[in-house]
């Protein structure tokens, strides 16, 4: 049963480069952004159009980005740079300004890279290692500051916290309507995939906001009227995937459409192109350094190095969220170079392994010279999993 | 191996190399030039015969300018570094893994002993005694691969892992600058915490990004990043770490790093190389102060390079191994550089390097509150600045070694250099019109892969 309210989503996704070229004729700017701490509030209220630019899955442009930074960046990173260089994509072209984030190296090294061969305006925001430091925490809010003021010069304006609060409150009902409507697709008899749901989040990215959340709510309002209950609950016949691990962009479909094409059912993920950065988001004051800490103390982002295992709490995450949308395996996803989740990966999977929970890893790149491959081992890893739950449920019964 | 195929000391220099000076270690303790040329010439043979290598091309093979008395006397504080690391820890020094491209003030200023990925490898290496060059080279391969097995294939570094996780050595603290020049750095750090060693204790100290020496609340995170470090190696050491200790620390790491600029400018100044690529690097290097894991150790040698190497330029004294005019090179990037024989055999050799030299002629003020001022000098590693502010320096230091080209070298995986290795060329070729050459080298076996060395010849010949 289709969603009909998607569908316009799908269209107001076409239409917006245009709208955004009309827009920017009329005198706004766009503010493209991209990292894992970038407080999107801020650049909001002061009157820009931020979208996000996280984009992958075209291997042409990982070569040509890979001429200016190098072949030892994480393939997404390289795509960015190729994209800038190329100057093809119907978002970039539309970009004034870019705010990028120290919060994984690569991301600011690729800042450089585009500042200089791309002579673009780019603002970054420095991010600390020893995030859970007081210490840490007064030097990202001053980072917040510093950044506001740029965006300030640039502009026109100073920022007025009575925007940035009605910033936050738009942006807090943009969260919590997309973790209500995530809860439908992991739901027995779902009438939302997983896959749509992931569409729907990532379409945040590019949409007007508050034209975003009028059509959340619709949806919303649509799956509340198909399933007035939704339960997660296993249902013998699923292989229910979560997938962890480095971020999955917009134009990169090539992990997923094998995972569905095997027969998996993806019902969670802990990405950052996914719900994660949309989780446990709480600005506890109106004021740049505010917003910013809400981003910081969220689920820390695996470039953030934690020390202590026990405690960590991306780990922590993980566990709720594999319990709370009962997942069956997990697909631990690392992309070429993505050195913060290729170094975590066997830890990882020792971590998941202790619960006896079946991890596959899958490192890949945006070629398609790994696809017959890779479907091979998922299609061998969701088997394995039914035949897992098949033997539970005969048990059970 | 046997005895004859290990290199030895000529006999007849014996007598002026004893009667040069002495090393005065931290402890108070020294090492007269008897005492080194013994253990050079009788115990280490025995203990570490594959330092004795007649191998020409082998990585860490020894200098043969037997008249420059600090040569000897590097190779004599490495091959000691088990000997002498396992004393101070006996006596209450705590041992702490910092990275290349650090000043290491802090550590020694709270009676800690600061010591990075090639020195903890000498460290760990001296513990294997009687082995020969192919026997070093697999064991420490082995214990590499373990450690690639536990973090990621993907790597270029493994902070220690394979010594400190894997090969039981007593390191007591991982605590390096983290985001300096490398964002691996960090992610080695936390690989420590799933290791089988739940003793040593972990830390990042936390480098700022971007104009991070202008912004003074910067300077006043990474200052407190300092305090906390001085605090817990404190707590190892079971001392409570004044300023003072600090600031006394400071004035004598910035003498090591006022001889080494003294140095510097001497051998740059000079018609005919006075020494050859190797040992201006490693003189130039103890002005980190960290190379040796004891820094009064460095300073001695520093103070006596300066006299020989001030005499040598006087008397215009070639280094042996060099051709006539040979082709000057500058070295950019981390953590790999080339084989420095290999280089002078093609009739070039290596002026100057951009990574630790960035820090060690970074002088830090010693008037005023010691961790603002160290932070503030840390920050402005020229090095770790913008692309645009990292050339202007680098080409500074072109200039004033007279370098006719530049090699950036960075190591497979490793994702930071290389992002900037393009950039930083090109604004070098831009603004002195100097041919640059940009090589990824994978590490591997202890001698350079003969693809690289053709591609640096061709780059040598053509220049
Ligand atoms: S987290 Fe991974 S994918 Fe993201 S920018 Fe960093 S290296 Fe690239
Ligand atoms: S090779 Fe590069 S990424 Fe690796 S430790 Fe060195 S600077 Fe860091």
């Amino acid at each position: 049963m289709a969603i009909k309210t998607l569908e316009v989503i799908r269209k107001r996704l076409e239409e917006r480069p245009a709208e955004l070229k009309k827009l920017r004729e009329n005198g706004q700017k766009v503010v493209g952004w991209t990292g894992y701490n970038v407080p999107e509030e801020i650049i909001h209220a002061l009157g820009f159009i931020p979208i996000r630019i996280a984009i992958g899955g075209d291997d042409r442009l990982v070569e040509v980005g890979g001429r200016y930074a190098s072949s030892k960046n994480c393939v997404f990173i390289r795509e960015i740079v190729g994209a800038f260089s190329e100057n093809e994509d119907p978002f970039i072209q539309q970009t004034d300004i870019l705010a990028f984030d120290a919060t994984c190296l690569q991301n600011f090294r690729a800042a450089e890279v585009i500042e200089y061969y791309f002579k673009k305006d780019v603002i970054v925001l420095g991010v600390p290692r020893n995030f859970y430091w007081e210490e840490g925490k007064e030097y990202f809010g001053k980072e917040a500051d510093e950044f506001t003021r740029l965006l300030e010069e640039r502009a026109g304006v100073s920022l007025d916290l009575a925007k940035l609060g009605e910033s936050v409150a738009l942006y807090n009902d943009i969260r919590k309507t997309l973790k209500s409507i995530y809860s439908f697709q992991a739901a027995k008899d779902n009438v939302i995939s997983w896959v749509e749901v992931f569409d729907l989040i990532q379409a945040v990215d590019l949409l007007d906001k508050k034209e975003y959340l009028a059509l959340l709510h619709q949806t919303l309002a649509e799956l509340q009227e198909l399933q007035h209950n939704p339960v997660i609950e296993v249902d013998g016949n699923d292989a229910r995937i979560f997938i962890s691990g480095s971020l999955i962009p917009r134009g990169d479909r090539k992990l997923i459409n094998i995972i569905t094409s095997v027969g998996g059912r993806i019902v969670g993920d802990d990405i950052w192109t996914g719900i994660l950065p949309h989780l446990d988001l709480d600005i506890k004051e109106i004021s740049p350094a505010g917003v910013a800490l809400g981003y910081l103390n969220r689920t820390p982002h695996a470039a953030l190095p934690y020390l202590d295992l026990e405690s960590d709490r991306r780990l922590k995450k993980l566990h709720e969220l594999l319990a709370e949308f009962k997942a069956q395996g997990v697909i631990y996803h690392t992309l070429r170079y993505c050195d913060p989740f290729t170094f975590k990966a066997k830890e990882t999977k020792d971590v998941l392994a202790k619960s006896a929970i079946p991890v596959l890893e899958i490192h890949t790149e945006y070629a398609g010279s790994d696809y017959e491959a890779l479907r091979t081992r998922l299609e061998a890893f969701v088997e394995m999993i039914k035949i897992k739950a098949e033997s539970a449920a005969e048990v059970t019964v | 191996m046997a005895t004859t195929d290990l290199y030895e000391y000529p006999q007849e220099l014996r007598e002026e190399f004893e009667a040069t000076e002495a090393i005065q270690f931290r402890d108070g303790s020294q090492a007269t030039g008897a005492d080194i040329w013994h253990y050079m010439t009788e115990v280490a043979p025995k203990k570490y015969p594959y330092a004795y290598t007649q191998r020409k091309y082998v990585d860490g093979r020894m200098s043969r300018d037997i008249h420059l008395p600090s040569a000897i006397k590097h190779n004599y504080l490495l091959l000691t570094m088990n000997d002498r690391i396992n004393k101070s820890r006996e006596n209450g020094s705590p041992v702490i893994f910092v990275q290349g491209g650090q000043s290491v003030d802090p550590y020694y200023a709270a009676g800690g002993i600061a010591l990075r990925p090639a020195s903890v490898g000498m460290w760990s290496r001296g513990r294997h005694e009687g082995l020969g060059l192919n026997e070093e080279v697999v064991r420490r391969h082995k214990q590499k691969e373990k450690a690639y097995h536990a973090i990621s294939f993907e790597a270029c570094q493994t902070a220690g892992y394979e010594s400190i996780q894997e090969g039981g050595l007593p390191v007591d603290m991982v605590a390096p600058f983290t985001c300096l020049r490398c964002s691996d750095i960090s992610y080695g750090v936390e690989a420590h915490r799933h290791g089988p060693n739940k003793t040593v204790k972990l830390m990042n100290i936390d480098y700022p990004m971007r104009h991070q020496a202008d912004k003074q609340w910067a300077v006043e995170y990474f200052s407190d990043n300092l305090r906390r470090l001085t605090r817990e190696i404190g707590k190892i050491a079971g001392r409570e770490v004044t300023d003072d200790d600090l600031s006394k620390e400071i004035r004598l790491h910035n003498e090591g790093r006022r001889l080494a600029i003294d140095i510097a400018e001497l051998w740059w100044s000079a018609d005919v190389p006075p020494t050859n690529g190797l040992d201006r690097r490693h003189i130039l290097q103890m002005g980190g102060m960290e190379i040796h894991g004891d820094p009064s150790a460095s300073l001695t040698i520093l103070r006596e390079s300066k006299a020989y190497i001030s005499e040598r330029v006087k008397n215009g004294i070639k280094a042996e191994g060099v051709v006539d005019k040979p082709v000057r090179l500058f070295i950019c990037g981390s953590c790999v550089r080339p084989n420095d024989f290999r280089i002078e055999e093609a009739g070039a050799i290596i002026v100057g390097n951009d990574n630790h030299w960035s820090d060690i002629c970074t002088l830090v003020k010693e008037e005023g509150d010691p961790y603002q001022n160290l932070a503030h000098a840390i920050l402005s590693y020229p090095y770790e600045q913008s692309v645009e502010l990292r050339a202007a320096w680098t080409i500074e230091q072109l200039k004033k070694s007279g370098a006719d080209g530049v090699l950036f070298l960075y190591q497979w995986g490793c994702n930071t250099q290389s992002a900037v290795a393009r950039m930083l060329c090109d604004t070098i070729k831009r603004d002195t019109g100097l041919p640059t050459m940009i090589i990824e080298q994978h590490e591997g076996g202890s001698e350079q892969s003969e693809q690289l060395l053709n591609r640096i010849n061709a780059f040598i010949e053509m220049i």
